[in-house]
Formats: C-alpha cells, structure tokens, sequence
C-alpha cells in the first residue's frame, strides 16, 4: 500500500506507540507525510475554545513522545492539537482537509462494564472515513 | 376537607379510597376511564373523566373551593404543572405532588411546591432495612 | 450566542438549522437516538440524545452558560418544565415555550415563562383578522418595555370611523405609528388624520392596553 498522506489520530494510550511505529514504517516506502493529532473533547460546559490546562499539558506530552518515537524510526512527523466536541468526527474532518489517504488508530484492549468496549470515536471514523482506515489492537493483557 | 386527587393510578385509587373512609369529599380525576377500575366499590366520591393540566377541568373538579389538591399522575411533568397551576391560580391552600425524579424534585420545593420523590423515599426505607439487620 | 433548543421535532430542527446559519452556537436535545444521530449527520455535533428537563441532561449540555433556552417539544408541560429547570437551576436568562394549547400562553406567562409563543394563537389571528370582529393582530412583543406591536383593522361599524386620531380615546402611551390605506402609501398619521374603514393601522400598545385600543379601532 502506498500512500502520500498518513493521519494518526493519538488516543493518548499505551497503543500509541506501536500505532506511531506503523505509521513511519508505512510512510517510508513512498516517503509519505505523517500528521499525528491529538483530539481534546471540550465538554459543552464549556465554549469549544477553552483552555483546560490539564488536558493540553497531557496532549502536549502525548505528542512529544509521539515525535520522539517517530525520530526512534529516523522519521519526521507533524503534530497538532485539536479542540471539538467529539473526536470521531474532528478526525474526519481533520482527514478530509488534509487529504490523507490513511487514517491509522490504536487501541489498547479495553473493557467497559465487563464488556469490550471501542468507545465512540473509532466506531464513527471506521464508519465515516472516505480513505483508508488500520485499526490497530493491542493483545490482551 | 374537599381534596381533588389528579391520577388514579395505583397511589391515586388507594389515597382516595383511605380519604373517602374517613368521610373526606373526594374528587378524583383521570384522562382513562379504565383506570376508574381501581377505585373501590363503595367508593363515595366523584370520580371524573379529564386532564388535570386543563384549568376548565380544573374548574369542573371544583378546584375553585377545594382545600387540597393531589397530583400523582405518571408523569412528573403534568403533576408539576397541575400542581403549580392549583397553587398559585386557584390559590388551593395546601397542593402535593409526586415527582419521581429526586433533583427536579428539589427545585419545585425550592419554588414553593410541596413534593415527594417515592424515589428517594424508598432508597431511604431500603437503606434503614439492611442497616437494621 | 450559545442556544438550547429542547425537541427535535420540525420546530426544533429548522430553528437551529437558521440559529446555526447565523452563527450562533447551538445544542439540540432531543431523546429518541435516531434523530439525534441523524442531526448530527447533516449539522455536525450539534445534538445531545437525552430528556431536556432533567437536570443531568442540562447539566451535561452546559446550560449554566446557555444565553437562550429555548423549549419545542409538542407537550407543554414538557415545556413548562424544561424551561423552569433551565430558569431555576441554570439561571438562564431567556427562557421560550412552544405552547401548543393556546390557553397555557397565560398560565406560562404567570408561572414565569419569558417568552410563551402559541402557533395556534398566531394562525388563528391572521384567519381572524379577515374577520371584523377580531381585527388586532400581534406583531411583535417587546417584553422588557411591556410594549406590544400590533396591526389593527378599522372595521366598518367601528366608532373610529370618520374620526380624526386626536378624537380617539386612547391610552397616553399608544402610539398610532403607521396608517395604511388601500390605494395609498403607508404613511405616518397625524392628530388631524381623519380614519376610514378599511384602513389598518401599526400601533404601540401597552401589553394590558391591546382590549381598549381594539375596541375603540375596530369596533367590535
């Protein structure tokens, strides 16, 4: 598969860092670009443009290690933030705009109520996404 | 005491069967006739087809002279609105409601309304049960 | 302005539809799914699935900095409720009912509802209006100066008829604003202007005032 442009949507979880390494590994062979994007939901007690220092400092962590991991690979990506109200469709919209081809995500093996639970975001993306989507599961713990 | 009681559900039927025993003037009112079922026999009070959040129904049950008023249909929204209308149109001097949910509860009691959660009250009574064994 | 709008029915639906065209933030709040998720297609992330008069709903849809709180659903006393919650427990400052029996319009009013607005109430003041006997139409309400806008029509039997405006009756603070007459262009009147049947005028009203001037223009 070849593709110019890769989007990592960063769930802030432990997949991140094997979902990063695929990301570079993939992009490689055509010398794609790679956009990592971590998404803050603001909930609506708040206006979409607050700064809730928490979540921006753990972003920024989030992003920085993805960096790190990609320059591990000997490879340059891009990272950005994003402020929304729900993250499967700022993803989508991310994508659309940036016109990947690719849409990679992570998650780790969870389990919400005693049931397997994908949360909200990657339902919606796999659902929604004009391009490409690789899921990436990590085994179970 | 002339009491109008909105809601002949289960709560509805037996109040007004319990008031009527003690010789109370009751009106009941209800908007399924079916539900009329569960008033007992003897019962000695009127028992009217209607919507309580109607003021012409209201009228009809005699809420202008009434000295109470009872609101425990299934909808926490229509005994609210009943009630409010009870209390501060036609003035009725003492206006109870049921309100299942505990927090809209709260801000009804804070305007003035007296209500009951039986969500609440029953929590309480489970949890005063296991505590006691 | 961030606006609620309990309902997802058409009211709801074309309300934010325009609300969000003219950029303003909106949430829908609507408890049947579906809908939601379809809202969601078309508009974007603007609907919460959830009973707008519970106070967890609103709590979760940030009512606390709502500007407009806006409830459509068909019941009333869902509408009622959902926007007391809104009032009391959120401090909304402007709160707006449907009220789908004309008669809640009054009982809303008196139990601190801002803005009832009966549609029943509207339709059937531009049928009746075609009728003499209800000729008074309402505009526009403009509650903080307890002013109202209305348009009345000089019925033929009405006393106002060949009068001049300086020998009407009217409350100090009407103002008879606009005099349109068929044939003609709308044009201001003065105290000398002389009234004929047929002739509708624009006039502000104090909001208790609208039965006098009604009477005393469009004699009925």
């Amino acid at each position: 598969m070849k593709f110019e442009k890769i989007l990592v949507a960063a769930s802030g979880t432990g997949a991140d860092e094997e979902t990063v390494k695929l990301a570079c590994d993939l992009a490689k062979k055509s010398k794609a670009k790679v956009y990592v994007v971590y998404v803050i939901e603001v909930k609506r007690s708040l206006p979409l443009d607050a700064v809730i220092e928490s979540e921006v400092q753990k972003a920024e962590q989030v992003l920085t290690r993805a960096e790190d991991i990609a320059s591990d690979r000997d490879y340059e990506v891009m990272t950005g933030l994003i402020q929304a109200r729900e993250a499967g469709p700022a993803i989508i919209d991310e994508a659309v705009e940036r016109g990947v081809g690719l849409i990679l995500m992570g998650v780790t093996y969870k389990k919400r109520f005693g049931a397997f639970s994908l949360g909200r975001a990657i339902p919606y993306v796999l659902e929604e996404a004009p391009c490409h989507v690789i899921l990436f599961r990590e085994p179970t713990p | 005491m002339k009491v109008i009681i909105m809601g002949c559900g289960r709560v509805g039927a037996q109040l007004a069967s319990l008031l009527d025993a003690e010789k109370h003037n009751i009106t009941v009112l209800d908007v399924d006739a079916h539900s009329f079922r569960r008033l007992p026999p003897a019962f000695g009070g009127t028992a009217l087809l209607g919507d309580g959040t109607d003021e012409e129904m209201l009228k009809k049950a005699g809420v202008e002279g009434a000295d109470a008023f009872v609101a425990v249909t299934q909808g926490d929204n229509r005994n609210v609105m009943a009630a409010q209308m009870a209390k501060h149109m036609f003035n009725v001097p003492k206006v109870i409601c049921r309100i299942y949910d505990p927090l809209r509860k709260d801000i009804y009691e804070a305007l003035g309304l007296e209500a009951i959660s039986p969500t609440t009250v029953f929590a309480q009574l489970l949890k005063e049960k296991l505590l006691a064994m | 302005m961030y606006i609620i709008i309990v309902g997802g029915g058409s009211v709801g639906y074309y309300l934010s539809k325009a609300l969000i065209d003219e950029g303003h933030e909106v949430l829908m709040v609507e408890k049947n799914a579906t809908k939601c998720d379809r809202f969601e297609d078309e508009l974007g992330s603007v609907c919460l699935t959830g009973d707008g008069c519970e106070v967890a709903v609103l709590a979760e849809a940030g009512a606390a900095r709502a500007d407009v709180f806006i409830a459509a659903t068909n019941e009333d006393e869902d509408n009622l409720v959902a926007c007391q919650v809104a009032k009391h427990k959120f401090e909304v400052s402007r709160t707006i009912a449907r009220v789908n029996n004309p008669k809640n319009g009054e009982i809303f009013k008196k139990l601190g509802i801002d803005c009832p607005i009966s549609v029943t109430n509207l339709i059937l003041e531009h049928i009746e209006e075609e009728i003499p006997t209800h000729a008074l139409i309402h505009l526009l309400t403009m509650s903080e100066e307890k002013t109202e806008i209305v348009e009345v029509r000089i019925g033929e039997r009405s006393t106002a008829v060949g009068k001049s405006v300086k020998e009407l009756t009217l409350h100090p603070d009407s103002i008879l604003v606009l005099l349109m007459r068929n044939g003609q262009k709308p044009q201001v009147p003065t105290k000398d202007t002389i009234l004929q049947a047929g002739d509708r005028i624009i006039a502000l009203t104090p909001i208790d005032n609208e039965g006098v001037l009604r009477k005393e223009l469009a004699g009925s």
